[in-house]
């Protein structure tokens, strides 16, 4: 496709203004027009699933020319071949090479004779701060094929946070800081997509489709760039060995606030607040100056929001572990600091 | 390239030009005016700097909130447990935000600053009518941010949507412009930046960094914390200006809850666009009754802006506070008379006068117009002026070509105790009588015929008569539903939606005491089952709905005469429907089964009626007995039946003839 059509059709969307405002731009050596050589190197993807309303398409972006394509680890990669569709409309079945569900990466490569292909070159990654302008490519909805160009959404990066850190709040095993954007970017179909500035250069990729269950809204994000490239490239050099984590125990529960001399009020609610009942006297708690009426707040800089929330905090404890706990006395916050005592198992 | 000329960046305000003009200049600094596109490139880099500085000037003032405790929903919205936001207002500790972030009452209320410190506040007041609320915490020196006057807001501008969740350290921003203006009835900026649970209470900031507003969940369909946050991220954000907040807030801080203002009359007409403002009722007691405004007025003028609509009222009023003050000229007679008026937060309840008859159904659907009489109440108004049975009347007060619905409303909407003029034909002769309106009485008429209902033929391709089950269109609900074997569609059946308690959907019961009524009085059953027989989720109220419309569709149903009947757990269910759906259902007739949350006002635009029984042994009596008076205070019409020494069992079949006759009696006027 002419890089002519490309900008055609995207003149009719004012949300790309700002994206042709940097097409323009010579001062960018590398790319002279962002859109269009990003637009060629992205990589539509067709594979299973279609079961119980899952759909099975996704985006994915070059980053060989050999045909090795990055893009979202999901169940469209379950089946053992996909199609690829690139953007001049030439399809292509493609196997996974690798993948790394801790990260959501995984990359394909492109079956038959395939060579010379325009790539994404992974080291011109870079990373922006919060308020930087981005455009989002990615087949959302499989509204673009063939040869269309896929669709381009426009925002900022609205925050750079981990997803992770509040306690089961996202079904995501990503562990670093992600980019959350203010563009809905993150639609069926969507994930695998690309997320670059306006000069042209990538930051990240789209991620799945994830709901915030601490605000319950839906979350779109994107996984940098420059924390996914080393893992792609020893994927496709065939060197890639996931780390092994242990497996963390689930909701360990080694210590519970008795441990302590704290008797709980009565667990009622779902969300019954954290409030002592009563101190056991002699206790650790009662040499700390813990009394009956105070409101737990924070173990450990973890806010607890519930006595529910507070015994799992108190049970991720280890014997030696130091405690800091924060309560609510009348109107004031006071912090306490104890030992962890060992546990006779 | 000279596309690029194209690019129309919305902002026109004076921040916008300011921009601008640094483009230029550091585009003159680059290389000169020739390389248009290298400057357009710099402006967008330029705005991007300036969001994040605008972001950067309101971040120390920025808070964010923590919250224990609480429900864990909010009717069908579950309340987060995420960090919300707040936006200083004052040096000395007062913090503004989304009363959304409070919705769930939580028990304690932990604010924590840009810098890191953080306390336990207090829940000062909230603000009603525009939604946030204030806390305060202890501590001075806090950074009050740059308010925007409102004589600089314009649409199209930039507006930065910030919050303090996410990341603690930076704020979140989303970018947008402004809308639109004075939404929701006067109190809202619009904006298409990106507005969610995630920065809820945040501020909106202006390119300069000066704060708008406050982001707020709102819908111009409902008044609640959390009404219009199903709009979450959609391009459609609503911030209260500050500059609003800042003039309420001595007397917020004072910790006194603002409500919204009324006035105290109805209009007439339901098309607030299309009907002028003309005064249908004035409230007893109320802040138009003070002024001397009378029924019949045309509102012209209020607050000094020419009025037309009703719409252009509720756009001005929408923004009042009880205790505000309007000043409104009418027109009356020809003369136009202004008066001052001191807005109330309560009214006493509208309550509808009552005539003493039940109209012909049959009879007054023919070409003569009129309302036909059936029935003539004991001791009523319609008794005492000397109606009687089959009298047709033609005109009540000025209002002719009467209809029975004309009718109800125009009698319902005359106080109990005033008086009304009445003309009726009566063998060809017409003779008007002056009535005095009562209140709609609580007990059901002793003895009451049922309209006689001609077979109507039995056809094959007719809608299923007899009793049959289905499921919902578009739902996963099934229904069972009893139709009259001589159903006829030349009548107008009653409709009972028959809403089953927990585990057991009582079909036998019902259909063996209702089939008989249904029979006698022409009335059909339809009794929705929940998804899960176990209970009713209140969601399900959707395929309810959708049940009784398909019926008006099938059958030939009289709109006035539909209402949901229940027993015991299932009350939950009818109750929630019912005020829900209140164009829809007429009627309440609930067996055993209290109302638990708080009830609508009643108002003459839906009608009501309301019976309930319960016997003296059962376990709900007393809940049940303080549901009807509480519903009487607020005046809706309450048949209130005890059935004695009855523990918790659904009604006998004596007390189901006298509920057959309320149902049959749902027109009365």
């Amino acid at each position: 496709m002419s890089q002519y059509t490309v900008i055609q059709r995207l003149l009719f969307s004012p949300l790309v203004a700002l994206a042709i405002v940097s097409c323009g731009n010579p001062a960018s050596a590398q790319v002279q027009d962002p859109l269009a050589y990003a637009q060629a190197r992205i990589v539509k993807i067709f594979g299973a699933g279609g079961m119980k309303n899952l759909h099975a398409y996704s985006t994915g972006f070059l980053v060989s020319p050999e045909g090795h394509v990055a893009t979202i680890w999901s169940h469209v990669l379950d089946s053992d071949e996909v199609t690829a569709v690139l953007s001049d409309g030439r399809k292509f079945t493609a196997n996974v090479v690798g993948a790394e569900p801790r990260m959501d990466v995984a990359v394909i490569k492109l079956t038959g004779d395939v060579k010379d292909l325009p790539f994404f070159e992974l080291n011109d990654a870079k990373s922006a701060s919060v308020g930087a302008r981005i455009l989002g490519l990615s087949n959302m909805f499989k509204v673009a094929t063939g040869d269309e160009p896929v669709s381009v959404l426009h925002g900022v990066i609205a925050a750079k946070t981990k997803l992770t850190t509040r306690r089961g709040a996202f079904q995501t095993p990503y562990e670093g800081d992600v980019y959350i954007v203010d563009a809905i970017t993150n639609n069926p179909g969507a994930g695998g997509g690309v997320l670059m500035s306006l000069d042209g250069k990538l930051l990240g990729m789209i991620g799945k489709e994830l709901r915030n269950a601490a605000s319950n809204t839906w979350v779109n994000y994107a996984l940098p760039m420059t924390d996914l490239r080393d893992v792609i490239d020893q994927i496709i050099a065939g060197v890639y060995v996931a780390e092994k984590k242990p497996d963390e125990e689930l909701a360990p529960e080694r210590y519970n606030s008795l441990d302590f001399g704290v008797v709980m009020v009565p667990d009622v609610l779902f969300r019954t607040p954290a409030f002592v009942d009563r101190i056991l006297p002699g206790s650790l708690a009662a040499k700390s100056g813990l009394v009956s009426g105070d409101l737990v707040l924070f173990v450990n800089g973890e806010l607890v929001q519930s006595c529910r929330n507070l015994q799992s905090e108190l049970g991720k404890l280890e014997g030696q572990d130091d405690l800091k706990l924060v309560v609510r006395r009348g109107k004031n916050l006071i912090e306490f600091e104890m030992r962890v005592p060992n546990k006779a198992n | 390239m000279p596309m690029a000329l194209i690019i129309t960046i919305p902002p026109h305000g004076s921040a916008f030009r300011q921009v601008r003009l640094v483009a230029l200049m550091a585009s003159l600094i680059a290389g000169g005016f020739a390389d248009l596109p290298a400057a357009d490139l710099k402006l967008s880099i330029l705005e991007e700097t300036a969001f994040k500085e605008a972001a950067a000037r309101v971040d120390p003032s920025i808070v964010q909130i923590q919250t224990v405790g609480g429900l864990d929903r909010v009717g069908k919205v579950l309340t987060g447990t995420a960090p919300t936001t707040g936006v200083v207002v004052s040096e000395d500790g007062y913090v503004i935000s989304s009363a959304f972030n409070f919705a769930s009452k939580p028990a304690s209320i932990l604010v924590r600053l840009a810098d890191g410190r953080q306390f336990s506040a207090d829940l000062v007041a909230t603000d009603r009518l525009r939604m946030v609320t204030l806390l305060k915490i202890e501590v001075k020196g806090l950074t009050v941010p740059v308010a925007a006057p409102k004589a600089d807001f314009q649409v199209g501008q930039w507006s930065i949507a910030m919050g303090r969740t996410y990341d603690f350290k930076t704020p979140s921003l989303g970018v947008g412009i402004v809308s639109a203006l004075d939404r929701i009835w006067g109190k809202a900026i619009q904006t298409d930046a990106k507005v969610s649970p995630i920065n809820y209470g945040g501020p909106l900031v202006d390119i300069q960094g000066r704060v708008m507003g406050v982001l707020v969940p709102m819908s111009p369909r409902g008044n609640t914390e959390i009404a219009g946050v199903e709009w979450y991220d959609g391009g459609i954000g609503f911030a209260i200006p500050l500059v609003d907040i800042q003039a309420t807030l001595d007397r917020m801080k004072a910790g006194v809850e603002l409500k919204p203002g009324l006035m105290g009359v109805d209009l007439e007409g339901r098309d607030i666009y299309a009907d002028k403002p003309v005064v249908s009722r004035v409230r007893a007691e109320s802040p138009a009754e003070q002024a001397g405004l009378k029924k019949g007025d045309l509102f012209t003028e209020i607050d000094g802006k020419k009025v037309v609509n009703q719409s252009q009222i509720k756009q001005v009023l929408g923004a009042k506070y009880a205790g505000d003050s309007v000043k409104v000229v009418v027109s009356r007679e020809g003369k136009s008379i202004p008066a001052e008026l001191k807005l109330v937060d309560k009214l006493v309840a509208f309550e509808a006068g009552f005539l003493g008859i039940l109209p012909d159904r049959l009879a007054t659907a023919d070409e003569k117009g009129g309302v036909v009489v059936r029935y003539i109440y004991a001791k009523s108004p319609a008794e005492t002026a000397g109606l009687k049975v089959g009298d047709r009347i033609t005109k009540f007060n000025d209002a002719t070509e009467l209809s029975i619905d004309k009718l109800t409303d125009i009698v319902a909407r005359v106080d109990p105790g005033d008086p009304a003029s009445l003309t009726f034909e009566r063998e060809g002769k017409a003779s008007t009588v002056n009535v005095k309106l009562a209140s709609v009485p609580d007990a059901v008429p002793a003895t009451l015929s049922s309209v006689a209902i001609t077979p109507g033929e039995k056809k094959d391709d007719g809608p299923k008569v007899g009793r049959f089950s289905r499921k919902i269109p578009g739902h996963d609900n099934e229904f069972w539903a009893y139709v009259p074997e001589d159903y006829n569609p030349d009548h107008e059946y009653g409709l009972m939606v028959w809403l089953h308690p927990n585990s057991d959907t009582m079909e036998a019961t019902i259909i063996k005491n209702w089939r008989p009524i249904c029979d006698l009085r022409g009335l059909i059953v339809l009794a929705p089952k929940a998804e899960k027989l176990g209970g009713w989720t209140l969601s399900e109220s959707q395929a309810i709905t959708d049940s009784i419309k398909k019926f008006q569709e099938d059958y030939s149903i009289d709109d006035r005469r539909i209402f949901l009947h229940a027993y015991s757990s299932g009350g939950t269910m009818a109750y929630h429907t019912a005020f829900k759906e209140r164009e829809l259902i007429r009627g309440l007739a609930i067996v055993s089964s209290a109302l638990r949350t708080q009830p609508p006002d009643n108002t003459p635009l839906y009608r009501m009626q309301i019976l309930l029984n319960c016997g003296d042994k059962d376990d709900a009596f007393r809940t049940v007995q303080a549901t009807a008076a509480g519903l009487k205070r607020l005046k809706f019409p309450i048949t209130n039946m005890i059935g004695k020494g009855r523990a918790h069992a659904y009604a006998p079949a004596n007390e189901l003839d006298e509920i057959a006759r309320w149902v049959d009696s749902l027109d009365r006027i």
